[in-house]
């Protein structure tokens, strides 16, 4: 099949990608911008490694999307977090509470409570759930996940590392 | 593993939608592509023409109609009608919303694509060669089911947590074509066999649902392993009018949403009493006809649709 040439802000940068219908937002993040930041866990929906955010900074599924959808449109990737080599509050603070173990899922679990503190500066406990139970981490489990994202708030005025 | 090759088109408005529609052969509607992305990745559908409706306008909101009804366009995304100040009189709609799959499918996932989701099977919804392994069935056009040997037809699951619901508020829905337009009860648009599963003609689109006003006690509650991200052992909504339990449907179940008229039947206008209750949730068992397919035996299956049932009616004695 005909590729086509699409238009994809990626964190801010508009890019001009050739892709084939065949492909998924994830592939085309991850391969022809090497993105590989957003990962690819399971490609059925129930992982949710593969998580990024779109342009209302809300949590979807890169991997169940065709990258022809997003002609035009933006999205943010991990990648896109950090400021001038800053991490951005949340990744400190899972840094902080030990949120993380292998990291495979890090990214996709990170882009899923970056949505959710884009919609609640101060999400609560069913908020927290609602928006943490699409995503798995097999190592790690959700405690620390869960510590990190209420506590947050205390690595948003943090001196620059 | 990468999508079948195929044309993806995405118009700008409902009209060439619909002539896509009727012009291209073998053409498959995306709406949030969380069902269908990952159905063709499994070779499941492999059309010339994947034909996009997600964000249209025509098809995109909540609102309420001059007459009260409350309407929701098919590409709304399950999360937009969460949040939709209008559902505040419709919670039993709202509830079921968020019952579907995670945050995450739920800011893709629309209504539309809910309601016309393709039935699930244990020997279908797999890989390519997963399938290959067994054998075609009656899903690939050769009179074979492996869920039951001897079904004459496809006893896959209609696995919408929404459509009972909705079913049980009595809504409508409005199909479209490119040279016709109708209207139908949803209840209407669902049969009892997994291939076509539905009565969508090929060249009609979902365009909205309209639900009546009401102010009747109800009741939505779907079991499951994981709440939060996974499909439903079964869903049930329930409904009570002046008094008197109006509707009682079961879904995921079955090909379809069962409406349990013979347990309305028993409970008649009687006092919801434990021993109606008991009778009523007895007569479930054969209204479900055969169960298979898909997480739990057939056993467990009857068992769980009986419990539903009591704490369904438990619930509406309360209320
Ligand atoms: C991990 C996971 C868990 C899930 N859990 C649940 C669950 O608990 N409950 C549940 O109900 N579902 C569940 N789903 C299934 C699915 O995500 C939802 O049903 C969702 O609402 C489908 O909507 P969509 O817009 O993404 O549909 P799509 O995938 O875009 O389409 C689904 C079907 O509808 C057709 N279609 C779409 N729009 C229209 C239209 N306007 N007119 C006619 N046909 C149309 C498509 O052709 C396709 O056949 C789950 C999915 C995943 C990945
Ligand atoms: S239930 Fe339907 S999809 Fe499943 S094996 Fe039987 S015919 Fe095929
Ligand atoms: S890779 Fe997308 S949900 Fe698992
Ligand atoms: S840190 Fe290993 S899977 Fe989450």
């Amino acid at each position: 099949m005909q590729r086509q040439v699409m238009t994809l802000t990626v964190n801010g940068d508009r890019h001009e990608v050739l892709v084939s219908p065949r492909q998924t937002l994830l592939d085309v993040l991850r391969g022809q911008l090497g993105l590989t930041g957003t990962k690819e866990g399971c490609a059925t929906g129930t992982c949710g490694v593969c998580t990024v955010n779109n342009a209302e900074g809300e949590a979807l599924l890169s991997c169940l999307t065709p990258a022809l959808e997003w002609d035009g449109e933006a999205v943010t990737t991990i990648e896109g977090l950090e400021r001038d080599g800053r991490l951005a509050p949340i990744q400190q603070a899972f840094v902080e509470y030990g949120a993380v173990q292998c990291g495979f899922c890090t990214p996709g679990v990170i882009m899923s409570a970056q949505g959710l503190l884009n919609a609640s500066e101060q999400p609560g406990e069913e908020q927290i759930n609602d928006g943490m139970a699409g995503v798995l981490c097999r190592c790690t489990g959700h405690i620390k996940v869960k510590e990190a994202i209420r506590n947050v708030g205390r690595f948003r005025d943090a001196p620059a590392k | 593993m990468h999508l079948p090759a195929h044309e993806f088109v995405k118009p700008r408005t409902l009209a060439e939608s619909l002539d896509v529609l009727r012009q291209a052969g073998n053409v498959k509607l995306i709406a949030g592509g969380t069902d269908v992305t990952f159905n063709m990745r499994g070779r499941l559908f492999q059309p010339d023409v994947l034909l996009s409706v997600r964000g249209l306008d025509e098809l995109s909101g909540v609102g309420v109609d001059g007459d009260g009804w409350l309407r929701v366009g098919a590409a709304t995304r399950l999360t937009d009608i969460e949040n939709a100040p209008a559902l505040g009189d419709w919670p039993m709609l709202r509830k079921a919303c968020r019952s579907v799959a995670s945050r995450h499918v739920r800011n893709m996932a629309t209504l539309g694509g809910n309601l016309c989701l393709d039935t699930r099977c244990w020997y279908t919804n797999q890989t390519a060669e997963w399938r290959q392994a067994r054998g075609p069935c009656l899903k690939n056009g050769v009179e074979a089911c492996h869920a039951i040997k001897t079904s004459p037809v496809c006893v896959a699951l209609n696995a919408s947590d929404i459509a009972p619901a909705l079913i049980a508020l009595d809504a409508e829905i409005l199909l479209a074509s490119a040279d016709n337009e109708r209207r139908l009860p949803l209840a209407d648009f669902y049969t009892a066999d997994g291939v076509h599963h539905t009565v969508r003609k090929s060249d009609e689109l979902l365009v909205a649902v309209r639900v009546p006003p009401t102010a009747d006690a109800t009741v939505y509650i779907k079991e499951t392993a994981r709440k939060g991200n996974d499909f439903s052992y079964a869903v049930i909504a329930g409904r009570k009018t002046d008094e008197r339990v109006s509707k009682l449907v079961l879904g995921c179940l079955s090909m379809r949403p069962i409406q349990l008229t013979g347990v309305l039947d028993v409970l008649g206008s009687g006092e919801l009493t434990e021993a109606l209750i008991d009778q009523a949730a007895d007569a479930c068992r054969a209204e479900l006809g055969v169960l298979t397919n898909l997480y739990t035996p057939a056993a467990y299956k009857a068992g769980l649709a009986r419990a539903l049932v009591r704490r369904a009616l438990q619930t509406l004695k309360e209320t």
